[in-house]
C-alpha cells in the first residue's frame, strides 16, 4: 500500500469518527472535537487529491583541483563558486538591474587587471567607491562588500583565482591565470575545494537578470 | 483525469516512501522518557564538534522539529495575538465607559499567563531540539546573530515584568490610573512586537540571506537582519496575529455559547463571538496586501524562489490556500449575516436579497480563485484540450483573474459588516442621503475599476500588470475601506435605532462557524509556514548553507497537510487546555457564597492567576444586571 493510500484511509478515518461523534455524542465539548476532526480530515483528504510532488535535492556536484586541465575549467570552475559558495551574486549582478545592491560586474574582468581584483576581494575598504549612476550626489552601496577569504565566506586562493577567472572569461577577455599558478598557490588539500555548486538559486537569478 | 496515485514519474510520490516517520509519533513519546535521545554522534568531544547532523530515530529530526516549531508558532502567535485584542477591547471600555470590554480583555489577559510559559515551554524545547538536531546550522546563524539574541533575551524579560505588572494590577490601576494601565498594555504590545521581530529576522535570512560586511558583531548583525523579506514578513505576521488572536477568542466564545446552560451565559459568549469576529475579520481584510508585498519582495529577491512558490512545485499549495481562506472568507461572512438576522429581528427580509447576491459573488470568486493554472490531464485529454489549460478555466487559473476575484472577496466581505453596522438603525442626518449616494457611487466605480484592471490585466506584460495594476486594484479596495468606515461611522453616530440588537439568540450553528473560522486560521499559518520553508527547497540559508542531510527534500502536500492537520488538531487541545486550566478558578468561586467578597474593597487584595477578583465580579454582575 502506498503511503498516500495509507494517508487517505487515516483521513477517511478520521472524518468518519467525527461523523460518528456528532451523531451520537451529546457532549457537546465532544461534539466540537468530533467537528474539528471532521474539517481537519477532509482537509487532509483534499490535500491527497491533488498532484503529490516531493522536491528532491539534487545531487552534490564536486570538483577537485586535479581534474583542471586547462584556463576554461577554471573559469567553469569560477562561475560555480560566484554564483553559490563565493555568494557574489547575492549583492552583484552582471548586467543592468534594479535590485542590484552593489556595482555591475558586466564586463569588470576586461576593464580591472587580475591583481586590483584580488586586492578588491581581499582587502574591500583599500580603496571607498561610490554609487555615481544616478547622475546625482554618488552615494555609497547599500551593501558593503565583505573580505572574501574571511569567514563566513572563507575563498581559498584557488577558489579566488577562479572566480577571477570567471570573470575574465564573461567580460570577453583572454583569461591571464594559469593553471600551474593554481597548483602553486594551493596550501589546502584538494578535498578542501569540494562545494556543493549545483542548481544554485543564485546563478538562475542571475541568468534572469542577464537575459533581462 | 489521473489521480494522485497514478502520477507515477520520479519527481513525483518519491518523497512520499521516504514518510514514514508520520505513523511513528508514538516512538516520540517513548522518546522523550529516554535518558538519552539515541544521538548517532558519539565518543570524543572533538567528534561531537564536526557533527553536522543529528538525527532521532523513527520520528526523525526534520518531523519532530516540525511538529515542535508549529506548535510554538501557534502559540507565540496567540501570545502575540491576544494581547493586541486585550488592548483594543480594554481602550475601547476606557473609551465608551462599557465595563463589559474591559472584563472581556481582562477575561483573555488571564489566559496569557499560562498560555505565555506553555509557549516559552515549547520555544526551549524547539532551542534545544534545534542545537542538538543541527549543530551545523545553528553555529553558523549563533555566529552571525549572537547579539540580537542577546536583545531577544532583553525584549523576553522586559515582555515578562510588563506582563506581571498589566494583569496583576489589572484591579488596582482602575479609575485614574486606568491611563497608567492602558500605557503598560501598549508596552506589552511593543516589547511582543520586538519578541516577535527579532526571530522573524533569523528565519528570513535562512530565505532571504544578504552578504555580511565587515563590522563589530552588533553592527554584522544588524546587517543580517535587515535583510529583504524582514519587514514584509513582520507586517504579515503582526496582522496575522491579530485575525488570530481575534479569530480564538470568536472559538472560545463559540465554545461557551454551545456549552452555556443560562441566558446570561448565552448573551454574554454571543458578544464575546461578535467582538472576536468582528477583529479576526478587520485584521483579516489588509492580509492578502501584506501577503501581496511579501510575494513581490520574494520575487524581487530572486526569481526562482518565487517561481518555486507560486508556479514550481508549490503551486498546488495556493489552490489549497485558495480553499482554506475561501472558506473562512465564507464562514466570517455567514457568521455576520446570522447576526442580521437573528439578532436584529425584522431586517431578515430586508437583507436577503443583498445577502444572497453577496453569497453568489463569494462563490464565484472562490470558484475563479481555486481554478489551477494547469490541469493534471492524461495525453488523451491533453490533446482534447489543446494542452494542459483548460480552453475556457484556464483563463481565471492566472494571476491577474486571481488578484481580482481576491479583491472583491475584501469587498465583499468590508460590505457585510458595513451592512451588519447599519442594520437596525435609522440614519437621522441631513445629509444621510448624499452620503449613502456617494458610497453607492464609490462602490460600483471601484468594484468595475477593479474588474477592468483585471481583464485589462490579460493583455499587458507581468512586469506592468505586478507594479501597477495589482497595485491599483488593491488601493482602489483600501480607499473604499478608509472612505466607508468614517463616513459610516459618522452616519451611525446621529443614527436612530429602529430595532434593539438582542443578544444570545443565534443558533448552534453560529457557534460551529466561529469553531471553523479558528480551524482555517490555524491551518492556513500551518500551510503557509510550510510554503515558505520549502520555498528553500534544499537549502537551510537559501544559496549560501545546503541542507546535506537526509532529510534535504521537501515533502508533497498531502503528506504536509496530514502533518498540518495534526499539528492543528494538537494545537486546539494545547488552547482548549489553557481555557481550561484558566477558568478553573472562576468555576471555583463561582461555587463560593458572594456574600464576604462583595465586602472586600475593590483594589485591596491583588488578582489571582486563573481566578477573578471581586471588582471583575462586581463588573459582571453589573453586565448582567445591564443585559436584564
Amino acid at each position: 500500500m502506498s503511503e498516500v493510500a495509507l494517508l487517505q484511509i487515516i483521513g477517511l478515518c478520521v472524518v468518519g469518527t467525527g461523523l460518528l461523534i456528532l451523531l451520537f455524542i451529546k457532549g457537546m465539548f465532544l461534539r466540537v472535537l468530533g467537528f474539528v476532526a471532521m474539517v481537519l480530515g477532509t482537509f487532509s483528504l483534499i490535500a491527497l487529491s491533488v498532484p503529490q510532488m516531493a522536491s528532491l535535492p539534487p545531487a552534490i556536484e564536486t570538483f577537485d583541483l586535479a581534474e583542471v586541465k586547462s584556463p576554461d575549467d577554471l573559469a567553469a570552475i569560477g562561475q560555480k563558486i560566484f554564483f553559490s559558495k563565493g555568494q557574489c551574486a547575492l549583492c552583484h549582478s552582471i548586467g543592468p538591474s534594479e535590485s542590484s545592491r552593489c556595482p555591475d560586474l558586466n564586463g569588470i574582468g576586461a576593464k580591472l587587471a587580475p591583481d586590483f581584483i584580488y586586492e578588491s576581494l581581499t582587502q574591500p575598504q583599500a580603496y571607498i567607491y561610490l554609487d555615481f549612476r544616478h547622475g546625482t550626489k554618488p552615494e555609497e552601496y547599500p551593501a558593503r562588500m565583505p573580505h572574501i577569504d574571511k569567514d563566513p565566506i572563507g575563498l581559498t586562493k584557488p577558489e579566488i583565482y577562479s572566480v577571477i577567472a570567471f570573470l575574465q572569461k564573461m567580460s570577453g577577455e583572454p583569461i591571464s591565470i594559469k593553471v600551474e599558478d593554481i597548483m602553486e598557490s594551493a596550501q589546502e588539500p584538494a578535498d578542501s575545494l569540494k562545494v556543493a555548486l549545483v542548481s544554485s538559486p543564485l546563478k538562475s537569478q542571475m541568468q534572469n537578470l542577464a537575459a533581462h | 483525469m489521473k489521480s494522485a496515485g497514478q502520477l507515477g514519474p520520479a519527481t513525483v510520490v518519491q518523497g512520499m516512501n521516504r514518510m514514514s516517520g508520520f505513523l511513528k509519533l508514538a516512538s516520540f513519546f517513548a522518546l522523550l522518557f529516554l535518558p538519552a535521545l539515541a544521538m548517532a554522534a558519539g565518543g570524543a568531544e572533538i567528534q561531537a564538534m564536526s557533527v553536522e547532523y543529528r538525527d532521532v530515530p523513527g520520528i526523525g529530526s526534520r518531523n519532530l522539529v516540525w511538529i515542535v516549531a508549529q506548535q510554538h508558532l501557534l502559540l507565540a502567535g496567540f501570545v502575540l495575538g491576544v494581547p493586541i485584542f486585550a488592548w483594543i477591547c480594554e481602550l475601547v471600555g476606557w473609551k465608551t465607559k462599557e465595563p463589559r470590554y474591559d472584563k472581556l480583555a481582562k477575561e483573555f489577559t488571564k489566559l496569557l499567563t499560562s498560555a505565555y510559559a506553555t509557549t516559552a515551554l515549547f520555544g526551549g524545547i524547539l532551542l534545544f531540539l534545534l542545537i542538538g538536531l543541527y549543530p551545523k546550522l545553528m553555529a553558523y546563524l549563533t555566529d552571525m546573530f549572537f547579539p540580537s539574541f542577546l536583545v531577544y533575551c532583553l525584549l523576553f524579560l522586559l515582555e515578562t515584568a510588563t506582563l506581571y505588572m498589566y494583569w496583576y494590577g489589572w484591579d488596582y490601576m482602575q479609575g485614574n490610573k486606568k491611563a497608567f494601565h492602558l500605557f503598560l498594555g501598549f508596552l506589552l504590545n511593543l516589547f511582543a512586537l520586538g519578541i516577535m521581530a527579532v526571530p522573524n529576522s533569523w528565519a528570513t535570512f535562512q530565505a532571504s540571506p544578504v552578504v555580511v560586511g565587515d563590522g563589530d558583531a552588533w553592527a554584522r548583525a544588524w546587517m543580517a537582519m535587515q535583510n529583504p523579506t524582514w519587514m514584509p514578513v513582520n507586517i504579515h505576521r503582526l496582522i496575522a496575529n491579530v485575525v488570530l488572536g481575534g479569530f480564538i477568542v470568536g472559538a472560545y466564545a463559540g465554545i461557551r455559547y454551545l456549552l452555556a446552560v443560562s441566558q446570561e451565559e448565552r448573551e454574554h459568549y454571543d458578544w464575546m463571538g461578535y467582538v472576536g469576529n468582528f477583529i479576526g475579520v478587520f485584521g483579516m481584510l489588509p492580509l492578502p496586501f501584506a501577503g501581496y508585498w511579501l510575494m513581490r519582495e520574494v520575487y524581487q529577491y530572486n526569481q526562482q524562489m518565487g517561481i518555486t512558490l507560486m508556479g514550481g512545485f508549490l503551486a498546488w499549495l495556493f489552490i489549497l490556500q485558495a480553499m482554506l481562506i475561501g472558506v473562512l472568507f465564507l464562514g466570517a461572512n455567514y457568521y455576520f449575516w446570522m447576526g442580521i438576522t437573528y439578532r436584529i429581528p425584522g431586517s431578515e427580509n430586508q437583507y436577503k436579497k443583498p445577502i444572497m447576491a453577496m453569497l453568489v459573488v463569494l462563490l464565484l470568486c472562490l470558484g475563479v480563485w481555486m481554478t489551477p493554472h494547469s490541469l493534471v490531464a492524461s495525453l488523451a485529454e491533453a490533446q482534447k484540450m489543446g494542452g494542459t489549460h483548460h480552453p475556457l478555466l484556464g483563463v481565471f487559473g492566472v494571476m491577474s483573474a486571481k488578484m481580482t476575484v481576491a479583491n472583491i472577496m475584501i469587498l465583499v466581505t468590508f460590505m457585510s459588516f458595513i451592512m451588519y453596522w447599519r442594520a437596525g438603525k435609522q440614519e437621522t442626518a441631513v445629509w444621510a442621503k448624499a452620503a449613502k449616494a456617494v458610497m453607492g457611487a464609490l462602490l460600483v466605480i471601484g468594484g468595475v475599476a477593479v474588474i477592468v484592471l483585471g481583464v485589462w490585466g490579460y493583455f499587458v506584460p507581468a512586469i506592468i500588470r505586478i507594479n501597477y495594476f495589482s497595485v491599483a486594484q488593491v488601493l482602489i479596495v483600501l480607499f473604499i475601506m478608509v472612505t466607508f468606515t468614517p463616513l459610516t461611522a459618522l452616519l451611525m453616530k446621529s443614527a436612530k435605532t429602529t430595532t434593539e440588537m438582542v443578544w444570545g439568540k443565534m443558533p448552534i450553528r453560529a457557534g460551529y462557524s466561529l469553531v471553523l473560522n479558528a480551524v482555517m486560521v490555524i491551518l492556513l499559518m500551518s500551510l503557509m509556514g510550510y510554503a515558505r520553508s520549502s520555498s528553500r527547497v534544499h537549502w537551510h540559508i537559501y544559496g549560501v548553507m545546503r541542507d546535506t542531510s537526509e532529510y534535504a527534500f521537501s515533502p508533497a502536500l498531502g503528506y504536509a497537510a496530514a502533518f498540518m492537520s495534526l499539528n492543528t488538531f494538537v494545537y486546539c487541545l494545547l488552547v482548549a487546555f489553557i481555557f481550561w486550566v484558566a477558568t478553573l478558578g472562576d468555576k471555583a468561586k463561582a461555587q463560593q457564597p458572594k456574600g464576604p467578597l462583595a465586602d472586600v474593597p475593590s483594589g485591596a487584595a491583588p488578582a489571582m492567576a486563573g481566578g477573578a477578583p471581586s471588582s471583575s465580579e462586581a463588573i459582571e454582575s453589573g453586565i448582567l444586571e445591564n443585559h436584564k
